[in-house]
């Protein structure tokens, strides 16, 4: 990459557009927090050269840049939207600079509540994962089983989770582990049909290779057979997280005392719209975070496909 | 007769296929000597790569009998090394780990670290030592039937089983490859050599390699001949293809492999 290619580009033309459209006077009367904006503007910016001078391939920084550039244009059509024309009903839509300025305010206890989702959410789907991967390697080895199995398996992952909560809040003693046992059942059934359907389409060569080599029961279960299925049961994985997401936010809106879906259905039942915008985005964000940082264990652990 | 390694007796073996069993081999005895290098040939559907299954221990004959030092063959066993024609290697381990994988299944008891020496002696012996990180993918189908081979050998068994592991390299390297393998297999002289059992399609791969080629016929699979190669070792392509007696004798199994393809076809008006 040239010097040129590397540090010219559409990016920060963009940051400077949104720069730009701050010199625009306010038309809302409500506190815009331009400056909050602007220095988190200014943020990402710094993140964008830093990323440029370290990132080495080239389509990795292109996707950054990308990003960033995406960022920028939404805050400008946001900030224009609100607080430089009030297009839009000032009490529903706060500027972005008072989403940010909340966000900074809010720190602490929104920080709290992701933690508190995602351990929900993590004690969830790993209990499934180490339930249900071993569970449809052992079955699905066990071919004529594994085919009763698979309509069996059909039937539970077609009933869509929500609907254990009733039974879950009869037999569970606190929301915490209702929303445990939902998650863990949301993330069961597609990572164990995901493995079973792996086990069952694992090259026949290949198991031919393993006997020839006179494998163990075990190591023929754990060293051949998981990971020969293991592209199966991330597609299984990745199924059952985006559902968890989904569900426990859900459920926290319904009776949670904390969490981030706690956040945002507890400020929106006061009409403070600030901080359920700030809480709807920082879903997004932590969602994307959590699907990146899988994403990138799942390619590591399947490097060698190519 | 007594003294061969393995020692094959009337085998039949019946192949399951859309519910209606077919006849794959039909009476098939030969017996291979300690040390010795069998190749199997014959036209494609003549049962050959079913033998060697049955050979693995992958597949159970309907008849007949197997023995290895005298005692009836049972399933997969620890004393016999197989290379495929595809996927002997796993391609979640690099070349390295799977020859390392391929000794603690045959050789219980040693050391990691004696392990990797033994895969790296290996990987050097077949032109990889440059190559054990690597993941098959990342290398060209020779290179992975040369690791396959690494171990195979690093496993040190004493019967080595080969299902056409060069069928699918192209012709040039699949040369380099047999002549690797004759080398390999030949030694210097001062280590007892495998017995072979080899499998091919290839008239000139069996007879550069072999001590002795079974020439099957099919529907069903019986053996033809039984043809000692006349030979001497340690062989060299170059030198053996110019001389006449090659080309007679590469007649020769031609004709015991083509009689059998005239016959079905139907009789002698057939030119090959």
């Amino acid at each position: 990459m040239t010097t040129k290619k590397r540090y010219l580009r559409v990016t920060h033309l963009l940051f400077i557009v949104l720069l730009l459209i701050q010199l625009i006077p306010d038309k809302s009367t409500n506190p815009t927090f331009t400056g909050a904006l602007i220095a988190f503007a200014a943020g990402l910016e710094l993140i964008a050269f830093i990323a440029s001078t370290f990132i080495k391939k080239e389509q990795g920084l292109a996707l950054l840049l990308d990003i960033v550039g995406f960022i920028y244009v939404l805050l400008g059509v946001w900030s224009l939207a609100t607080a430089k024309f009030n297009v839009l009903n000032p009490l529903l839509f706060p500027a972005p600079g008072e989403v940010i300025h909340q966000f900074a305010e809010d720190k602490q206890q929104i920080l709290i509540n992701i933690g508190s989702s995602l351990g929900t959410t993590l004690a969830g789907f790993l209990i499934a994962v180490a339930v249900a991967v071993p569970l449809g390697l052992f079955i699905g080895w066990s071919a004529r089983i594994g085919s009763a199995a698979t309509y069996i398996t059909k039937f539970f992952s077609s009933i869509p989770p929500i609907v254990y909560i009733p039974y879950g809040i009869a037999l569970l003693p606190t929301f915490k582990s209702v929303s445990v046992f939902v998650i863990f059942l949301a993330t069961f059934w597609p990572v164990f049909a995901g493995t079973m359907s792996g086990v069952l389409g694992v090259d026949k060569r290949i198991i031919d290779s393993a006997k020839v080599l006179n494998v163990s029961k075990p190591e023929m279960l754990f060293s051949v057979i998981l990971p020969a299925s293991l592209q199966q049961i991330f597609l299984g994985c990745n199924q059952g997280l985006s559902v968890s997401f989904i569900l426990l936010t859900s459920a926290e809106m319904i009776g949670a005392r904390d969490g981030m879906g706690y956040y945002v259905k507890y400020y929106s039942d006061f009409g403070d719209y600030t901080r359920t915008i700030t809480g709807l985005l920082v879903i997004g964000i932590v969602v994307i975070a959590v699907t990146f940082l899988f994403n990138k264990l799942q390619s590591h652990l399947l490097r060698w496909k190519r | 007769m007594t003294t061969n390694k393995i020692e094959i007796k009337d085998l039949t073996v019946n192949y399951i296929e859309n519910k209606r069993s077919f006849n794959a081999l039909h009476d098939v005895s030969f017996g291979v000597g300690r040390g010795e290098f069998v190749s199997v040939v014959g036209a494609s559907g003549c049962g050959k790569s079913t033998l060697l299954s049955v050979l693995e221990g992958l597949y159970a004959p309907a008849g007949g009998s197997v023995q290895i030092d005298g005692k009836e063959l049972h399933g997969t066993g620890t004393e016999r090394g197989v290379v495929f024609q595809h996927y002997s290697l796993f391609p979640w381990m690099t070349t390295k780990k799977n020859i390392e994988f391929g000794i603690k299944q045959s050789r219980r008891g040693i050391k990691r670290g004696e392990r990797e020496k033994i895969a790296d002696e290996f990987l050097r012996k077949v032109g990889l030592a440059e190559f054990g990180g690597k993941y098959p993918s990342q290398l060209s189908g020779g290179m992975q039937q040369r690791a396959a081979i690494a171990r195979a050998l690093a496993m040190n068994t004493e019967i080595l089983l080969m299902d056409e592991p060069f069928s699918a390299i192209d012709p040039k390297n699949r040369i380099i490859l047999q002549e690797l393998l004759l080398k390999l297999w030949e030694g210097d002289g001062t280590e007892e050599r495998k017995t072979v059992v080899f499998v091919t399609h290839d008239i000139d791969e069996a007879i550069l390699l072999s001590d002795k080629i079974v020439v099957l016929t099919a529907h069903p699979g019986t053996v033809n001949e039984v043809v000692n190669v006349p030979f001497e070792r340690p062989r060299n392509r170059a030198d053996l293809v110019k001389t006449d007696e090659y080309g007679k004798f590469r007649s020769r199994i031609l004709s015991l492999l083509n009689n059998d393809v005239a016959e079905r076809i139907g009789g002698d008006e057939v030119v090959l």
